[in-house]
């Protein structure tokens, strides 16, 4: 930092010219391998939207091009009916553990509970307990002592149980190092503490609780091991449908499936990135 | 960023309630019926059935409900011991469950099931005597066969030369890592058994001792251990042998030539995949029917169009084609039944036998 | 820099917390009515079934036993736990090394961008894990796409074993949990201050320097985040392992859910879990308390 005698002009130019260069070097790089790592992430995907076009039913070999798959899915009530079920189960659990887990976390964060480094132990229990555990035990939970028919409810109590640390964590993270005074300073101007949380904290949190939610969705789509103990006849969601379809082969159904939904997906966030931008010119 | 997350979560919601629009019909069906004795059953127009994912074709399911106007509802599950599981913590109320032969055993023993009335099932004549009143349930009091299947060799015929006869031509060294064999412990100490001569049900300490002597120089060699699609591994060209279920043996030598299939000569298990009421359920009356529609030789066709398993429905086999019969994966020859043996109920000694295979694969 | 890395308000944090009124409790049980119900309530369970005795179905009978635990404490049952925490960990650190860069990325593009991107990261996970799985299998297998590119360019003359070895098993588990490592790591990026980088620069660190002393140490809570949502639940993992891996060596989640099924010794079970969650809380206590003290 010894910069005396030299004029800040002439030293401040080069340095801050290399440092650019310097960031820039590693944006670029980064960004290469940011495309890389999503090349990885789509390489699996796109082989299973190549096979649902397949005209053979083991998902194994190219044998010729075919929409077979995608007719027969339309016809396939059970197959969509599992998939609607997926959805709702889906969605119900993320809105759920979302709330629970931010609300946990900001409480955990702003308050001094009793007991409260045990209180933060517990949260992990769920994310460790293996699958098989925790089915059976929230299933003997249900019918034995909380009377609870299966379906539904206590399928989505199930996955909200092991979802809502995920985003507990997360949220967690995001608020080490919360500025103490912006909530303060929101309540100095007249909000009460809902509100300072609602207009100030979430906001700021808004990301950990989007990651969070991203991962609840994904974790309840594809759980098969909780929902077996856990589900009635008419809960039945895609994975268990799928579970045991490996013995005659998986059926390229669930590829065309798969294709159309992420196709949905896409369609639908390019549709809100086009929304978001008008808005936002 | 706000926008955009609204938007996200919008497009979810709007898929749910797409979704959502069409459950609450069905929702709340389940536990409205009420609990009545058989003869009543008839007039509630309901079935619960918990089976194999993959195992009872949807257009069955579909057709014996448009036939009868009951209203099937069905759960699955990817092993016996699944089932077991969910039953034996009281999950569910089935109306009829898909146990192979040992389990059916294993529900008997403990009072789980509830007996079957042959004079609603007329259709048991078309049964091969060969997978009846067998050991595990004597006079088929409390189950009938869906389907049997056996576990035998299939191999690859561009990768293996020489003859393969049984599980001594398997397991030699310089087939290592060329192996894929069934993920189920129960089902690798029977061959290692077998090629003691010792009967599969003979699952003494003693002979568990002899098992893992034979096992300790097997095991080293496999590659894949895969219960679910062990034809995966072979297709692709990862391994080149395989002890695998018929039906799995079935699908390979039915997706290409080079595959090869043989019952092994020192003996294998036979399985029969079973139908049974659990002793709770709520109608009674209508499993039987189920029972009944399924062993009409046309139904039985559909399911062994749809999963080639050894079908045990004399009637339905002369509606198969004769490709269909050719394939020695899923009709063996009756002398190669004959040497066949099923599982018993081993109880307790389940959890040796899985330590066993474990301590085995640790290495 | 040291004055840097350290989060701001870290120090406040102890005088910044209230002691919590009627309405914070009120806020606070639904959360721990949840945890009582459905997370201590079964974990007491779990605790009570490995003291007690099975039937031959291997259903749970309520006789008290130690030789669950007895059993338990065997080299056997050791050596699957360290096989399962050994993946685990590789999966982490591979994880980290992959993710960060990709968090960082999304977390810095601009704002409209980042929603999309970080749906683009969890999009591929919404198809059936099998199907997943399965593609893997397809394209790792001796016939498959690696196989057939790496012969058309020359580089081998015979195919090679990628599935069912320990890097089949890997590269299973890293691409399914990559997400749960990218997300948390964003949340910290995306709050990162610009000036604070620049002021890095300025003082010309070069981007290595610029990284590992003044980012890294400011995204630290995502990536211990990260590392927390990937290490504990891939402990348990198995249906990657054996499926990518050939089953050849069995993990613990495997093994305990071999007793709730073919093993048929729930009470076993029961046992190993209760020493899985054990040892994990004492691990986790640990290090926390560890952390506090040095804070």
């Amino acid at each position: 930092m010894t910069v005396a005698g030299s004029s800040p002009l002439a030293t401040g130019t080069p340095r801050s010219r290399r440092s650019l260069s310097g960031s820039r070097l590693q944006g670029i790089s980064f960004g290469i391998w940011t495309a890389g790592v999503f090349a990885f992430l789509y390489i699996p995907i796109l082989l299973l939207v190549v096979f649902s076009f397949n005209s053979s039913r083991l998902n194994i070999r190219w044998e010729g091009f075919s929409l077979q798959w995608y007719g027969a899915l339309f016809s396939n009530k059970v197959l969509i009916t599992a998939f609607q079920n997926s959805l709702i189960v889906a969605s119900v659990t993320t809105v759920l553990a979302t709330i629970l887990g931010t609300v946990g976390a900001w409480m955990l964060y702003r308050y001094r509970f009793p007991f409260q480094r045990s209180l933060g132990l517990l949260i992990f229990i769920p994310m460790v307990m293996p699958e098989v555990l925790m089915g059976v035990s929230l299933l003997v939970l249900f019918v034995q002592f909380l009377n609870l028919p299966l379906g539904y409810t206590s399928l989505v109590i199930a996955h909200t149980t092991f979802c809502f640390p995920f985003v507990l964590v997360g949220v967690q993270a995001r608020l080490q190092g919360l500025d103490p005074f912006l909530e303060e300073a929101a309540m100095d101007l007249g909000a009460t503490p809902v509100q300072a949380f609602w207009k100030v904290i979430v906001p700021y949190l808004m990301p950990a609780i989007v990651s969070g939610a991203l991962m609840s969705f994904t974790l309840s789509l594809d759980e098969y091991i909780v929902s077996v103990f856990t589900t009635g006849s008419q809960s039945q969601t895609l994975p268990l449908k799928v579970y045991g379809m490996a013995k005659v082969g998986l059926n390229p159904q669930l590829n065309a499936l798969s294709a159309l939904f992420i196709a949905a997906t896409f369609a639908a966030a390019v549709a809100g990135q086009f929304i978001g931008k008008r808005k936002h010119s | 960023m706000k926008t955009k997350t609204t938007t996200l979560l919008s497009a979810l919601a709007a898929l749910a309630v797409a979704g959502c629009g069409k459950a609450p019909e069905t929702a709340p069906a389940e536990n409205t019926t009420q609990p009545q004795a058989p003869a009543a059953a008839a007039e509630s127009k309901q079935l619960s059935i918990y089976c194999w994912s993959e195992y009872i074709p949807q257009s069955v399911i579909d057709e014996f409900a448009a036939r009868t106007g009951i209203k099937v509802s069905v759960e699955n599950y990817a092993s016996n011991e699944e089932m077991l599981a969910k039953l034996g913590a009281g999950g569910g109320n089935y109306d009829i469950i898909q146990p192979s032969e040992y389990v059916v055993e294993a529900l008997v023993k403990e009072n789980l099931l509830h007996p079957i009335d042959h004079s609603k099932i007329p259709n048991l004549k078309n049964l091969s005597p060969q997978f009846l009143n067998l050991p595990f349930d004597p006079g088929n009091k409390f189950s009938v066969p869906f389907m049997a299947g056996t576990v035998g060799i299939v191999w690859n015929t561009e990768l293996i030369t020489g003859d393969i006869k049984g599980f001594s031509d398997v397991f030699k060294p310089e087939n290592k890592d060329k192996i894929v064999v069934l993920d189920d412990a129960r089902e690798i100490v029977s061959w290692a058994l077998l090629s003691q001569g010792i009967p599969v049900n003979d699952v003494s300490d003693g002979n568990l001792e002899k098992a893992r002597g034979v096992l300790a120089n097997w095991l080293p060699l496999v590659k894949v251990y895969d219960s679910d699609s062990p034809k995966t591994a072979l297709l692709n060209g990862d391994v080149a042998i395989g002890v695998v279920w018929g039906g799995e043996g079935a699908i390979l030598l039915n997706e290409d030539k080079k595959f090869r299939w043989a019952v092994p000569a020192e003996g294998t298990h036979l399985f029969i995949d079973s139908l049974a009421i659990p002793k709770d359920a709520k109608n009674v009356a209508n499993a039987e029917a189920f029972m009944n529609f399924i062993l009409q030789p046309e139904i039985s066709k559909q399911i062994s169009d749809a999963f080639p398993y050894t079908n045990p429905n004399l009637e339905a086999r002369k509606l198969l084609t004769a490709e269909q019969l050719a394939n020695p994966a899923s009709f063996p020859t009756d002398e190669e039944i004959a040497k066949m043996e099923t599982f018993k109920d081993v109880g307790a000694q389940s959890s040796k036998i899985d330590e066993l295979v474990t301590s085995l694969k640790v290495q | 820099m040291a004055g840097l890395a350290a989060a701001p308000g870290a120090n406040d944090a102890q005088n910044y917390r209230r002691a919590p009124g009627l309405f914070a409790w009120l806020v606070l049980a639904p959360l721990l009515a949840w945890l009582v119900l459905f997370v201590v309530a079964p974990t007491v369970m779990l605790v009570a079934v490995s003291f007690a005795e099975r039937d031959a179905l291997g259903r749970i009978v309520w006789i008290f036993t130690t030789e669950n635990y007895v059993r338990a404490f065997d080299w056997l049952w050791l050596k699957v736990l360290l096989v399962s925490v050994w993946y685990a960990f590789l999966t982490t650190v591979i994880c980290m090394a992959v993710g960060y860069p990709v968090a960082y990325t999304i977390g810095r593009a601009p704002p409209r961008w980042r929603s999309l991107l970080l749906m683009l990261v969890m999009v591929p996970f919404w198809t059936s894990f099998l199907i997943r799985t399965y593609a893997w299998i397809t394209i790792l297998s001796k016939e498959g796409l690696v196989n057939s590119m790496l012969l058309n360019a020359g580089f081998i003359s015979q195919p090679v074993a990628l599935l069912y070895t320990p890097f089949a098993i890997v590269l299973g588990l890293v691409y399914n949990f990559l997400p749960f490592m990218i997300l948390p790591i964003y949340t910290s990026v995306e709050k990162l201050d610009n000036a604070m980088i620049e002021a890095a620069y300025d003082l010309g660190a070069g981007p290595l320097r610029a990284f590992s002393q003044v980012i890294i140490p400011l995204t630290r809570p995502g990536i211990a985040a990260g590392a927390m949502l990937v290490f504990v639940p891939s402990i348990a993992m198995f249906a990657i392992t054996t499926l990518m891996g050939g089953g050849t060596n069995p993990t613990i989640g495997e093994v305990i859910f071999k007793q709730f099924t073919s093993g048929r010794n729930q009470p076993f079970g029961a046992a190993l879990g209760t020493l899985l969650l054990l040892i994990f809380i004492l691990a986790l206590w640990l290090t926390r308390k560890h952390r506090e003290e040095n804070a």
